[in-house]
């Protein structure tokens, strides 16, 4: 009989398979012999009594297969109870520890908060921007047409669209589209302005959208002439007209024409994104001759037949347009026709900073794991003891190994609950911050793929190096260890090494992120103080476009202009007013060729060209742009007047050079009822700063509104009270002139400069977010490993200071030990800042990619942040007891 | 059935194994004995059963089994009643009594 080997204190062993079949020999065997005992102390004789019992027992192999599949079952619910049990108990362990670890707990969550938050939310945001396909079937087959050389307008005009058709095999078809400022007018309420487009009839066939209500433009709906219908977008029907069934066939007033409604849009299948209503766009006999191939303004849209490579397509586009290009030379001027997909041709410009935003946040998922990992590694190295003496105790490996994990489990659950809950407040919060022309793309909402991507490489990493040193405490170096008191072994020595690199590493990717934020902020101020060239306190502006129905004619135009101009410029408060046909700050293009008098003729393709903008008297004054020569636009030049012309300072510089500006002549490649724009140069204005503030103003030339055209118009105005407070009045005078007119885009000056650096300033914002998380993460891993460096060698400093060692030598001692770390890391960083910085020079501002300031700042944050982080655990260091340091634990 | 000791009826064995181990712990062998002295040989009962009702109320949980040392100082499982095994007892003898009661209203002469 031997006695169980108690293989766990508290608990019963488990049994295999075979000492179950033992134990049941035993049990029976016992009952049988003390029967037998006792039946001979009866005086039965041996045998007899042995038959007897057996009889008395019954049937004993039935009891035995009976009683071993009992035990069996028995067995396993316990194994299932003792698993649960343990399960429970490691998990209030591990719940015990890590409340006794604060710090280090603390230390843990936060940095996988910060990690897999920051990842998830920014990774949902480029997910759904960059990486979402537009909903339509296909959608890589949809392209657009632009010119492979920016700048050069959009790709469409009427007679290229008929080329386009007839030429073109590999595409299911073609269309243009302009976009529309629609005002929609509904009684009882003020007229609503909508952003739409005119599309030719096949827009939605292309698409292949299927109507959420009614039907899409029938073919041959945008003939000229043919009347007037309109789809809305499922927003607007809901939003204007709450959603009415029977709104198919109904009238509606858009901008002042009776237009039928034919069919409601789905909201999730919208082409251009921002466009909330389509009308058919047709054009007058005139346009169709090749007479308007030089004014492209029309987007093409045009999709390639399935199966069709769109590599192959493009060529055969390009085909197309070359042979255009052979006949109408004058008005191509080596335009290089290229055809892209709605979606690359939508997120084109946002790409690569969004791709530099994934790269910081990449970093920072790094340095999050390394200081994971490097938390891990010393908090178990400093639990080697406790190990051991779980070991010694009975503990089993896998015993051990399984409480580390449930340790690293419940820190990476927690941390990773915290993400998520960062990671939806951050999206909200990048939602609000992005530019426009991010949002509009469409909303973004969490990505559970980059969640769960984030978490569990966070959570891999924890577990991992949890468990590493664990692999060391249980593999039977237990006497080692208990011997070693936590007083480094070799194992510790290269565990610590690791740490070193560790640490180092997050330094240098710190850095990195530093120099590349600091680069992106002091670009950012830069733009912020550049000389914008008008003063935009105190200004307030507002756009509204005028319906071509009503103000047909140019003197109808110009009659409402005046007058707008007038009332606007009598409001009480206001200094002085003026209109634009391009809103400054906006991005807009409206470029035209000319010619300068008395120079020799050139090649109608070689013309230069200069961006054109007609305005009223007062609009310098309202902008607050200084007349530097000459005289500005006056009431007096008006239609019938000799043709007046002022242009800006660059132009002069540039066109004009040492001549006298105000002797020149121009024309422009412009007719206005027949009349030929240009005139005398009779001003030159200061520069403004168009839509891209970090951009040098362009050559503008201005024309007076009355002695030309506008399609939109811009109301400026300059006024002694706050420029809010004017709002009420220009809608009033607006309304008073004609209720069918919608104001829109109502702004400060001040609230559009804002916006213009919107992007640079979410950029950066971001880049910054990101480099402080990565200062603060870097420290906490540099204030990990020193302080665990500290508590390793306490015995040493002991024998330091027995020997004569001051403690403020001591401290100087770990300090340094800290900052050569930095240093080395720091070094490595500086390389990789340079190289990266490279990548993001094109997004930079008035500041080299490798500007040595911002390169040195960030290596001496770092160095200061080092400092502070190894002073803690130098100071403990300092004031180590040589008694007790040496009597060891 | 009126000569020779009587069969068990089903389930009556654990019910009497639960009643005996509520005395105390105690091997099978003494469970055993126990029973045949408490019903003066008037139940037939073999051991084969006894030993299977007990691992069986060990499976169910109403009895815990561990090994001790007998009197005479050999290896022996000793099993014991839990309390989800009390409970039981309570729950079968109070069945057991109602359904007496029921059977001996019946064959009392009325």
């Amino acid at each position: 009989m031997t006695t169980p080997r108690p293989r766990r204190l508290f608990k019963l062993p488990w049994r295999s398979a075979r000492q179950i079949r033992a134990d049941i020999e035993d049990e029976l065997r016992f009952h049988i012999d003390m029967r037998v005992e006792a039946l001979v102390a009866s005086g039965m004789a041996p045998e007899a009594a042995a038959a007897r019992a057996l009889k008395e027992f019954g049937d004993v192999n039935d009891a035995r297969r009976y009683i071993g599949r009992m035990d069996a079952d028995t067995e396993a619910a316990r194994r299932r109870s003792d698993f649960m049990g343990d399960l429970v108990s490691d998990i209030g362990y591990a719940i015990r520890k890590l409340r006794a670890a604060p710090a280090f707990t603390l230390a843990v969550v936060l940095t996988l908060a910060l990690g897999i938050g920051a990842n998830t939310a920014i990774f949902s945001v480029v997910d759904s921007v960059l990486l979402r396909q537009p909903p339509f079937p296909n959608p890589d087959h949809l392209v657009r047409f632009k010119y492979t050389q920016a700048g050069q307008g959009d790709a469409g005009t009427p007679p290229d669209l008929q080329d386009y058709r007839s030429q073109a095999r590999l595409f299911d078809g073609f269309a243009l589209m302009n976009g529309m400022q629609a005002s929609l007018a509904r009684p009882g309420a003020d007229p609503e302005r909508i952003l739409g487009a005119r599309v030719s009839a096949n827009w939605f066939t292309l698409l292949r959208a299927r109507p959420l209500l009614g039907r899409f433009f029938a073919p041959g709906e945008d003939a000229f002439g043919a009347p007037n219908v309109v789809v809305l977008s499922e927003q607007v029907w809901r939003r204007s007209f709450g959603a009415d069934p029977g709104i198919i066939g109904k009238v509606v007033t858009i901008n002042s024409a009776p237009t039928q409604v034919i069919g409601v849009a789905p909201a999730e299948q919208h082409y251009p994104v921002s466009a909330e209503l389509w009308m058919p766009l047709s054009f007058p006999p005139a346009q169709l001759t090749d007479a308007v191939r030089g004014a492209r303004w029309l987007a093409m849209l045009a999709r390639v037949k399935d199966g069709v490579p769109v590599a192959q397509a493009n060529a055969e586009a390009l085909h197309i347009s070359q042979i255009m290009e052979s006949r109408f030379p004058e008005q191509f001027r080596a335009r290089r026709v290229t055809i892209v997909s709605i979606h690359d041709y939508t997120v084109g410009d946002m790409q690569k900073p969004l791709a530099i935003i994934m790269a910081a946040v990449g970093f920072v998922l790094l340095i999050a794991c390394a200081n994971v990992a490097n938390l891990m590694l010393v908090r178990a190295a400093a639990r080697e003891s406790e190990f051991a003496v779980r070991s010694a105790l009975g503990a089993g490996r896998g015993r051990l190994v399984r409480q580390l994990v449930t340790e690293s489990v419940i820190l990476t659950t927690i941390g990773a609950a915290l993400g998520v809950l960062l990671a939806a407040v951050g999206m909200r919060l990048l939602m609000r911050l992005a530019p426009a022309q991010l949002t509009n793309v469409g909303s973004a909402t969490l990505s559970g793929g980059a969640l769960l991507l984030t978490a569990a490489v966070a959570v891999v990493t924890g577990v991992i190096f949890g468990l590493l040193p664990s692999v060391g405490a249980s593999s039977g170096n237990v006497a080692n260890a208990l011997r070693a008191g936590g007083r480094g072994t070799r194992a510790q020595a290269s565990s610590s090494r690791v740490k070193r690199i560790i640490v180092a590493t997050e330094v240098a990717l710190a850095v990195t992120l530093m120099a590349g934020a600091g680069l992106l902020l002091r670009s950012f101020g830069n733009l912020m103080s550049v000389e914008v060239g008008f003063r935009p306190q105190s200004v307030l502006s507002a756009r509204l476009s005028l319906p071509d129905q009503r103000y047909d004619s140019l003197s109808a135009q110009r009659l409402f202009l005046e007058t707008l101009a007038a009332r606007v410029r009598a409001i009480p408060g206001v200094t002085s007013a003026g209109l634009i046909n391009v809103m400054p700050l906006d991005g807009d293009d409206f470029d035209l060729s000319f010619t300068i008098r008395g120079r020799p003729a050139v090649r109608p393709s070689d013309e230069p060209d200069a961006q054109v903008r007609t305005i009223t008297p007062g609009l310098f004054q309202a902008m607050g742009v200084p007349v530097l020569r000459g005289r500005d636009v006056l009431p007096s030049d008006r239609a019938g007047a000799p043709q007046v012309i002022v242009v800006n300072r660059a132009f002069a510089k540039k066109y004009f050079g040492t001549d006298d500006p105000l002797a020149q002549n121009l024309t422009l490649g412009w007719s206005v009822n027949g009349t030929k724009m240009g005139g005398d140069v009779v001003g030159v204005v200061g520069d403004i700063r168009g839509a891209e503030l970090s951009s040098e103003p362009a050559p503008t030339i201005y024309l007076p509104m009355a002695q030309s055209a506008t399609g939109g118009v811009g109301i400026i105005v300059r006024s002694n009270v706050a420029p809010a407070s004017l709002v009420p009045s220009v809608r009033g005078v607006v309304r008073d002139l004609d209720h069918l007119i919608a104001l829109f885009d109502v702004k400060t000056m001040q609230d559009r400069m804002a916006e213009s650096v919107g992007a640079q300033r979410f950029y950066a914002t971001l880049v910054a977010t990101f480099a402080a998380v990565a200062l603060l993460l870097s420290a906490v891993g540099l204030y990990g490993v020193i302080a665990y460096t500290v508590t390793q060698r306490t015995h040493e400093m002991g024998v330091r200071v027995a020997l004569g060692a001051t403690g403020s030598r001591i401290s100087r001692m770990v300090v340094t030990e800290g900052l050569t770390l930095t240093v080395i890391g720091a070094a490595v960083g500086v390389v990789c800042a340079y190289f990266s910085a490279r990548v993001i020079a094109s997004l930079l501002y008035g500041i080299g990619s490798s500007d040595p300031v911002t390169f040195i700042a960030a290596v001496l944050s770092l160095c200061v942040v080092a400092a502070l982080a190894s002073y803690l655990p130098a100071r403990r260091a300092g004031a180590v007891d040589p008694l007790i340091a040496m009597r060891g634990d | 059935m009126a000569a020779g000791p009587m069969d068990l009826l089903q389930g009556t064995l654990d019910v009497l194994v639960l009643r005996t181990l509520a005395w105390g712990p105690m091997h099978g062998y003494a469970v055993s004995r126990w029973i045949r002295q408490r019903t003066d040989g008037e139940l037939e009962i073999e051991d084969a059963p006894l030993y299977k009702a007990l691992h069986r109320l060990e499976r169910s949980g109403c009895v815990s089994a561990e090994w001790g040392v007998s009197e005479n100082n050999r290896r022996a499982r000793y099993y014991a009643l839990t309390t989800a095994g009390r409970r039981q007892l309570a729950a079968e003898e109070s069945a057991w009594r109602r359904y007496a009661a029921a059977v001996f209203k019946v064959l009392e002469p009325a």
